[in-house]
């Protein structure tokens, strides 16, 4: 028990740069992380200065914080492979980067076999430079026999390589489905909506809060992996409402790439509802909208954005209104809402109705076949049918999404 | 090189008008920071609002010392609609580079052409 305890101990390193200014909710993040990762913290150790080739950090720092005596040191800067070499060897500590520790509640919360497969990438996509670099280091020394480092060493990275090959085989294939599965959906008349946004920010209490669902929220970063989705009628449109992993800033391209197929629930949905801490310090706030900004940009979204600023009852009278005016460059279409208290929630529905691509207007022929009726059946479900007329071919006039039209040709429907 | 300019108004994820677009070519023997920052605000003279460019294209220098030196207001892409902007610039600036490039080795293999046609 104790050792367990031991174990899930560290203390917080970051590195500052002398010409940036200040910024204390960086190491609040990297504590947030930590404590979602399970870890105890001891301490938080933070210095400004230039990066140090040798440790990242100053010499003095590390040892201060090795002096708190912890089972690991976690810094908020990405180490490179020397950096991880010497400093667990020269202090004999267990070392991890902000990355490492993102990873490392991914693999602990994977549930699902495509999330397993995303952390699984991501982390070989980490490994794979780093092997590189260890084998290179390792064959400047003496080596011993012909030709050095062994096969099974040399072989370490081309296995790295073919299995990221046979993952992304794999994760294409899932995403392959999601298409499908998203086409389908449209075929049955819904609209898809997708909640992204910072880590933390509340995506899961507000899809409960629209859907009325109950999946698991917490106060914590990245309690969702895996998309969950709900269906939910808005003033007449039935949308989907899809839950998404949280962005977070700084996080290394091949990241984002490994996470493609769950990201692309955000870059194929018709709205996507951005939602954000409202109760977040100002600076904070644009910072977190920036790199959601940045996140939506590397999924490529081309959809229309609302922006959800949650907990809006955590804030005090009168802040919330200068707080939306203040943000207004970073925010499309912003609605205050709260997801715990249900504030908001009814001018929330009433914008995603009007963001929504409104339906057209159709005029379509049925034959009386029994193919055909059934398709008018199927209609009266996905569609909204304006009229029906009995004539020499069933003639109906209805408002639908493109999609629902072009699955009921394969019916025999004809446009008029 | 070639500078491009697209001035437009943008949301936080649309442009929504663009007012025109400025294409500027320029031959210097050297290239640094001042002398992109000399291009920029060159190619920017006259058109009201911000300027918003790549990090990478000004060496990652701090806001503060764009400002300072360009003498107006400056910013690095945060929204998508920047992003689109610049993304816009940049497929303009390679076209153009490629149309200048490209006529000029056409320049340059007609005269050497002409250099070993037999006399």
């Amino acid at each position: 028990m104790n050792r367990d305890k031991k174990e899930k101990t560290a203390v917080l390193l970051m590195r500052e740069s002398p010409t940036k200014p200040l910024d204390s909710s960086r190491m609040r993040e990297l504590r947030g992380l930590a404590e979602a990762a399970g870890y105890q913290v001891l301490a938080e150790v933070s210095q400004r200065r230039g990066r140090d080739s040798r440790y990242q950090i100053g010499r003095g720092k590390i040892e201060e914080a090795r002096s708190h005596n912890p089972e690991k040191l976690i810094f908020y800067n990405a180490l490179s492979p020397n950096q991880v070499f010497n400093i667990t060897s020269e202090f004999s500590a267990r070392v991890l980067d902000r990355f490492n520790l993102i990873l490392e509640i991914f693999s602990t919360r994977a549930s699902t076999r495509e999330a397993k497969l995303q952390v699984e990438l991501a982390r070989l996509s980490y490994d794979a430079p780093q092997v590189k670099s260890a084998l290179a280091l390792k064959k400047r020394g003496e080596q011993p026999g012909f030709r050095g480092a062994g096969a099974y060493e040399q072989s370490m990275y081309h296995d790295i390589r073919g299995r990221m090959a046979k993952i992304r085989s794999e994760l294409a294939y899932v995403e392959n489905m999601g298409e499908d599965r998203r086409q389908r959906r449209r075929e049955q008349g819904f609209d898809l909506a997708a909640i992204a946004g910072y880590t933390n920010a509340g995506k899961s209490t507000l899809l409960n809060a629209l859907t009325g669902s109950k999946v698991e929220a917490k106060d914590q970063p990245f309690t969702t992996l895996s998309p969950t989705t709900r269906a939910r009628e808005v003033l007449g449109r039935r949308v989907l409402f899809t839950d998404t992993v949280g962005f977070i800033d700084d996080l290394p391209h091949f990241l984002i790439k490994a996470f493609r197929s769950t990201l692309s629930e955000i870059s194929e949905a018709d709205l996507v509802l951005l939602v954000a801490d409202a109760s977040d310090p100002l600076e904070l706030l644009r910072r977190k909208l920036a790199a959601s900004h940045k996140a939506l940009w590397d999924c490529e979204v081309r959809a229309p954005i609302v922006t959800v600023l949650n907990k809006a009852d955590r804030l005090e009278e009168g802040r919330a209104e200068k707080i939306v005016e203040l943000i207004r460059d970073l925010a499309p279409c912003p609605v205050l809402a709260s997801a715990f208290s249900g504030q908001g929630l009814g001018v929330l529905e009433e914008c995603i109705s009007m963001r929504l691509q409104p339906l057209q207007e159709y005029s379509i022929r049925l034959p009386y076949t029994a193919q055909g009726l059934s398709e008018l059946s199927r209609l009266y479900e996905t569609a909204e049918l304006l009229s029906v007329s009995y004539e020499e071919e069933l003639v109906i006039r209805l408002r639908a999404k493109k999609e629902t039209i072009a699955r009921a040709s394969l019916s025999g429907a004809r446009r008029m | 090189m070639v500078c491009a300019v697209v001035s437009a108004s943008i949301s936080p994820n649309f442009m929504e008008r663009i007012h025109s677009v400025r294409l500027i070519p320029r031959e210097t023997r050297t290239i640094d920071i001042n002398v992109i920052l000399d291009f920029l605000n060159e190619s920017c003279m006259c058109l009201p609002g911000t300027i918003v460019a790549e990090s990478g294209d000004l060496y990652n220098m701090e806001i503060w010392r764009v400002k300072s030196i360009l003498g107006r207001d400056f910013k690095y892409p945060e929204t998508i609609a920047e992003r689109m902007a610049v993304e816009t610039a940049h497929h303009i600036s390679i076209a153009g580079r490629r149309l200048i490039v490209g006529d000029k080795s056409m320049h340059g293999k007609t005269g050497a052409m002409n250099k070993n046609e037999p006399g």
